[in-house]
């Protein structure tokens, strides 16, 4: 971001920036940048609080009029308390989903895959609400059926036929992986009852408790032992996040 | 939060051990008050148009998002899986906060929002951003930006 923001202003464009990690904006120093003290993925502070992220972009702008630098200025608020990110306690939200036992007569990865089309049924519907409600969706290419038969048909050692042609394997199952993730999330916040989770909250919910947290676990275990170097970086970096076991 | 001494590991040492360029010159351009100014929003979140190319990878490479899209129609391809994007779902403003500027050029606190913003993926190798850099300088010049914002994930 700040080498970003160093070659544009070096091209003439003037540059000002919000900073997330501080040790990294000062070490590059870029022209102006304001750093925040909110959670990796939220530069703006408060989803759903336009006076909070309004008070963020005028400070960051108002460094434009700043005589000179380079600038790194520290945001003097911390996030909202409702809005609070990811590393605080774990407690006082779960998903009301109450999913359906699963049979005893099955493999294990049978029960798994049993278990997760179980989920993804019982969440379409209220995946399908909050489409509607809120006109918008992070689903980007793999709907919640099509992403459930790459994962659990790759998680259980099938041999893959690629389902986009445009697509390399390595790059549709970390798509796939990405768009359960926000159906899961989609679906989770229409229930009646359901208060937007923290990242944290929702993250210990898939992660631990779901079929799919499970289903893309498989996925990197066999990402892993594939011959394939993107398939194997997939596995290693990009389908589990470094802080989940 | 995004207190590098407060995360946990194995991501604070990630973060900590990542390459960072460091540049012997320090450009500054001075401009016009930010009344005057044009703004282009230039994320690195990975966002793009629905339907446009997923990022696949860091390579330098960038989309643009035309200032009258809707908000059904951006969307996150990032690679990385180690930041929140929940935030994101319920609130496209927290990382492109598009309706935020368009309020302020409204009430004249910046002169204009630019035709034009761009996304790419963070963390990309700063070598391979330089020349992609220096090329979108120009189309901002040509659309009459003079303030970007630049906003990380």
């Amino acid at each position: 971001m700040g080498a970003l923001a160093h070659y544009l202003e070096d091209e003439g464009i003037p540059t000002t920036q919000i900073s997330l990690i501080r040790e990294h904006t000062r070490i590059i120093r870029p022209p102006r940048a304001l750093w925040v003290p909110f959670e990796l993925g939220r530069p703006l502070g408060a989803p759903g609080n336009p006076a909070f992220q309004r008070r963020v972009l005028l400070a960051a702008l108002e460094l434009l009029d700043a005589p000179e630098g380079p600038l790194l200025v520290d945001f003097p608020e911390e996030v909202p308390e409702d809005a609070a990110g990811g590393d605080k306690v774990l407690e006082g939200w779960s998903c009301p989903v109450s999913f359906a036992p699963e049979s005893r007569e099955e493999t294990h990865m049978e029960r798994l895959q049993s278990a997760f089309k179980r989920e993804i049924a019982e969440l379409c519907p209220w995946y399908d609400l909050n489409l509607e409600r809120q006109d918008r969706t992070a689903v980007v290419e793999f709907g919640p059926e099509s992403a459930r038969e790459l994962l659990e048909s790759f998680a259980a050692g099938e041999t893959m036929v690629i389902p986009k042609t445009n697509l390399s394997l390595a790059t549709a199952l970390r798509l796939a992986a990405q768009d359960l993730k926000s159906f899961y999330f989609e679906a989770a916040i229409a229930r009646p009852g359901s208060a937007s989770p923290t990242s944290g909250e929702f993250n210990r919910w898939f992660w631990q408790e779901t079929a799919g947290g499970r289903i893309l676990k498989a996925v990197k275990e066999r990402c892993l032992k594939e011959e394939d170097e993107s398939l194997r970086k997939t596995g290693a970096l990009l389908l589990i996040p470094l802080d989940v076991s | 939060m995004a207190r590098l001494e407060r995360m946990m590991e194995p991501m604070k040492s990630h973060l900590a051990k990542l390459p960072l360029p460091s540049f012997e010159n320090q450009p500054w351009v001075p401009g016009k008050p930010l009344a005057g100014r044009r703004i282009s929003l230039i994320s690195t979140a990975g966002l793009q148009r629905r339907g446009d190319r997923p990022f696949e990878g860091m390579s330098g490479d960038y989309r643009m998002i035309p200032d009258d899209i809707k908000a059904r129609d951006l969307v996150m391809t990032h690679i990385s899986t180690n930041f929140d994007r929940t935030g994101f779902q319920q609130d496209w403003n927290l990382v492109f906060p598009i309706d935020r500027l368009r309020e302020l050029a409204a009430e004249g606190i910046i002169g204009s929002v630019a035709a034009y913003h761009y996304s790419f993926m963070g963390a990309t190798d700063p070598t391979e951003m330089e020349p992609v850099a220096r090329n979108l300088a120009s189309l901002l010049k040509g659309d009459g930006v003079d303030g970007t914002l630049l906003v990380p994930v």
